[in-house]
């Protein structure tokens, strides 16, 4: 039975925890494929795989997902016996795999979506589960041609492939040596520990196992590392890099002429037994037949450190400090006024910009939580690229180029499926198939590249460029119904047409047409980033898109208001009301100001219009709007009259950070998809400031108009 | 070294900045108002996906207001890391200025110009004023620290 519901709560976490796995998994399962092409073993890609789907069944077990267990159930099972046969896998078992995680993945995301997951295709199931003999018949049976030592390196603890890695590298001519590293608190002082060690040893070889030893090590320590490597080094340059005696290095090769085997009872024997899993393995869950192998090293996951936060924590994070931005300003105001009333308030303005100065400083370190890489991001291109290179039938090849660039979650989630989009056109439409590449001169495997960089200027700049055929503007143009256009530009705009499509059937990749106009909406619009094209006919197409490396994100009333449109935070509104302009009561004196009644109470209505200057004071009859916002401004509600309102959505606030426009009352400005910016408002400040304003400029004399 | 100049005409006046300092070149089809935001700030457009503020050149310099016709420009150019636009009547040429031909500008127009004019140049019978763009552009803002 699969009743998601009951597990709720652990919902959230699962998704996130496979949705990781799922990604290693798919960046292993490309690795194995391109090593089965040529025809190698793969067993670290395997094993890696293996696992992520032994930690996917558990997990899918604890939260009763059938679907997502059976699948990879068989999954498991098969690339168990592939580890077991030294990492090799049959051309054949590729593609039932890649189905296999497409097929969890779409489990994964229905139950993101809250959506019960489908049943596992039955025949997916038995092709899946017809593997298991299969990669066995593949697997090499030819006589091992060296013997290791087996006490010396811990055969009990030895997965196969590292076995198989061990003995292949002893039979294509290098040493399979065992290093045994002492630690201690003068060898750390002088900069040795297990990780420095690793690194001086990794020159000298390929490191195929470190195993922590407990008991009595040599030199009288208690805890010693045994390092299983492959090398051509001599002993001395090995003792060398840990750091001298009382290491020692023994060959792991029986009966080899250089090494007496087991050179002598000073090594500590081995931990016996299976440790205990450290990974969340579920057996028994089920009722799953198969034996658990013992899997799990007790060696400490390098590259640790890493937390996995919710982002709605951060926000709420980046929510406490809008507060706090928003009490400072009011604090500046307040020593600003006791300034000039004359009180001494230098050191007071001192602590003022110091705070200033620490919550900016604040401000950019939880944005800094916020941002990811954006080659992790970029994780599942490569597979959608494999993907399209079996339904095209087109050879191509993927280059990704992204550095260590960093990106705002919300930038990043955003920017995806533009990104999607425009590797498919590019796949889709822009490359020829092999024969017409060969006739145009050109490899038959068509190039797509991705590169990104930082930008100095808060932007990262993405290219997506092919060698393909280069957009034929003339038949966009008649797609189009349009004229030729003359510049790239114009041809761009065209291509951003909605709808517009330069094909005549709709094909399964990128079904009809190319939505181009969609990935110009989500980097000018949603993302304020720009969008470029270049092209050379026959040559190929470069798209470059740039987006700012965060954004933030408010949930906003849009509303209208002497003919202009203006966004305001929903948070800061407490309340929509209608205004029956024959209730208003106007007070004498008060300067057009009105007050209406709200449960019992008397709650000033002031009029936007006014307050934004779009009339002449002269014919103000006051608040005129027929709807008003209820805002708090210094703690008591102030009814904002507005013409109309125009809904609700989320929006990209971009602050306005020239010092002509930074002015109080306004949060930034938007783009609502017309093409002019749209002010967000923050309505408490904005009549806050503009009350003082008067005021001041009625002391010097200065207001009248 | 003869410098690149872009050429433009604020009522009747043709006024040039280096083509160094200038970004791009926009027709105006309107600004956003910004409330609070000195008289002779347009507004703010949007440019290739920026929000940038516009000063309205007419109403920096003291001229009298008009409409914004299709000959109308937004001069965006650079300030340092600020990105500004500058709305002219309009702009349409661009020319190599010989430094010779700049002189400082007679003192009555630097009394009359606010100083936003900081030389004038000889072009044929023309005389062209070199604005002094950052100056234009200024940055007069009431609030202390920058913060808001």
């Amino acid at each position: 039975m699969t009743t998601p519901g009951e597990f709720a709560e652990f919902l959230p976490a699962y998704l996130a925890e496979v949705d990781e796995l799922l990604a290693s998994a798919q960046r292993d399962l490309l690795a194995v494929e391109e090593a089965v092409r040529r025809g190698a073993a793969q067993p670290r890609a395997v094993r890696e795989l293996f696992r992520a789907l032994h930690t996917i069944k558990g997990l899918s077990a604890m939260v009763d997902v059938e679907p997502i267990v059976s699948v990879a159930h068989w999954m498991e099972a098969s690339l168990r016996v592939a580890d077991q046969a030294g990492g090799r896998l049959p051309e054949s078992s590729v593609e039932p795999l890649v189905e296999g995680l497409r097929a969890i993945e779409q489990r994964v995301r229905q139950l993101g979506a809250g959506k019960p997951p489908s049943p596992a295709p039955a025949n997916l199931l038995e092709r899946l589960e017809a593997l298991g003999p299969q990669v066995l018949e593949a697997a090499p049976r030819e006589p091992r041609a060296v013997v290791l030592d087996a006490q010396a390196a811990f055969a009990s603890k030895l997965a196969p492939s590292e076995r198989e890695q061990l003995e292949g590298g002893l039979a294509g001519g290098q040493r399979a040596v065992r290093l045994d590293f002492v630690p201690s608190s003068e060898r750390a002082a002088k900069g040795l520990n297990i990780n420095t060690v690793r690194e001086r040893v990794a020159k000298h070889g390929d490191i195929v196992k470190v195993l922590p030893l407990s008991g009595a090590a040599a030199g009288g320590a208690s805890l010693a590392f045994a390092l299983l490597l492959l090398t051509h080094s001599e002993d001395a340059a090995l003792l060398e890099a840990v750091g001298g005696a009382p290491a020692t290095v023994r060959s792991l090769a029986v009966a080899a002429p250089l090494a007496p085997p087991a050179a002598g009872p000073s090594a500590p024997p081995p931990a016996a037994g299976p440790s205990p899993a450290l990974l969340p393995a579920m057996p028994g869950a089920l009722g799953v037949p198969g034996p658990e192998d013992d899997l799990d090293e007790p060696e400490v996951r390098r590259g640790g450190g890493l937390l996995r936060v919710e982002v709605s924590r951060l926000d709420e994070a980046m929510e406490w400090l809008a507060a706090l931005v928003v009490n400072r300003s009011r604090l500046t105001r307040a020593v600003t006024a006791l300034t000039a009333a004359g009180a001494p308030t230098r050191e007071l303005a001192a602590i003022l910009q110091e705070n200033g100065r620490q919550l900016r400083d604040l401000r950019s370190a939880i944005l800094r939580l916020r941002m990811v890489r954006v080659g992790d991001v970029l994780e599942r291109l490569p597979l959608l690229v494999r993907g399209l290179r079996r339904t095209t039938g087109k050879a191509v090849r993927l280059e990704l180029d992204v550095g260590d660039a960093e990106l705002d979650k919300a930038v990043a989630d955003r920017l995806m499926p533009a990104l999607v989009h425009l590797v498919r056109n590019a796949v889709d439409h822009a490359l020829e198939l092999p024969d017409e590449r060969l006739a145009a001169g050109k490899p038959p495997e068509g190039l797509v590249r991705l590169g990104c960089h930082a930008r100095s200027s808060g932007q990262l700049e993405i290219t997506l460029r092919d060698d393909g055929r280069g957009v034929d503007a003339k038949a966009v143009a008649q797609a189009a119904n349009a004229p030729v256009p003359e510049s790239v530009d114009g041809l761009l705009d065209l291509l951003c047409r909605p709808g517009l499509s330069t094909r005549q059937e709709a094909t399964s990749t990128s079904g009809r047409g190319m939505g181009m106009d969609i990935v110009r909406r989500i980097v000018v619009e949603q993302l304020g980033g720009e969008l470029r094209m270049e092209t050379r006919k026959g040559a190929g197409t470069t798209f470059t898109l740039r987006v700012p490396l965060t954004v933030t994100l408010v949930d906003a009333i849009v509303f209208e208001c002497a003919g202009l449109k203006y966004a305001v935070a929903v948070g800061t509104v407490e309340e929509l009301i209608d205004v029956d302009a024959l209730k208003v009561v106007r007070p004498a004196g008060a300067d057009g100001l009105g007050l209406l009644e709200r449960r019992g109470a008397a709650v000033p209505l002031v009029s936007l219009e006014r307050l934004l200057e779009r009339t002449a004071p002269g014919d103000a009859q006051g608040a005129r709007g027929t709807k008003a916002l209820i805002v708090r401004q210094r703690g008591e509600p102030v009814a904002f009259a507005v013409d109309r309102l125009l809904g609700q959505q989320e929006i990209v606030l971009r602050p306005l950070e020239d010092p002509l426009v930074r002015v109080a009352g306004v949060a930034g400005a938007t783009d609502l998809g017309d093409g002019m910016p749209t002010l967000v408002l923050d309505l408490g400040a904005l009549g806050a400031a503009r009350v003082g304003r008067r005021m001041g400029a009625a002391r010097s004399g200065g207001w009248a108009s | 070294m003869n410098v690149l100049h872009v050429l433009f005409k604020v009522d009747g006046t043709e006024y040039a900045m280096p083509a160094a300092d200038v970004v791009q070149m926009e027709s105006f089809s309107g600004a956003t108002p910004v409330p609070g935001a000195p008289a002779h700030v347009a507004g703010l457009v949007q440019v290739r996906g920026r929000v940038i503020p516009v000063v309205d050149a007419r109403a920096r310099f003291g001229l009298p207001p008009s409409t914004p016709t299709l000959d109308s420009r937004v001069v965006v150019g650079q300030l340092g890391e600020r990105t500004v636009g500058l709305l002219v009547d309009s702009a349409r040429e661009v020319l190599k200025l010989d430094p010779r031909t700049i002189q400082p500008p007679p003192p009555m127009v630097v009394e009359r110009a606010k100083g936003f004019v900081k030389a004038v140049a000889q072009v044929g019978p023309r005389l062209v004023m070199l604005i002094d763009f950052p100056r234009v552009m200024g940055e007069e803002t009431a609030d202390v620290d920058g913060q808001r």
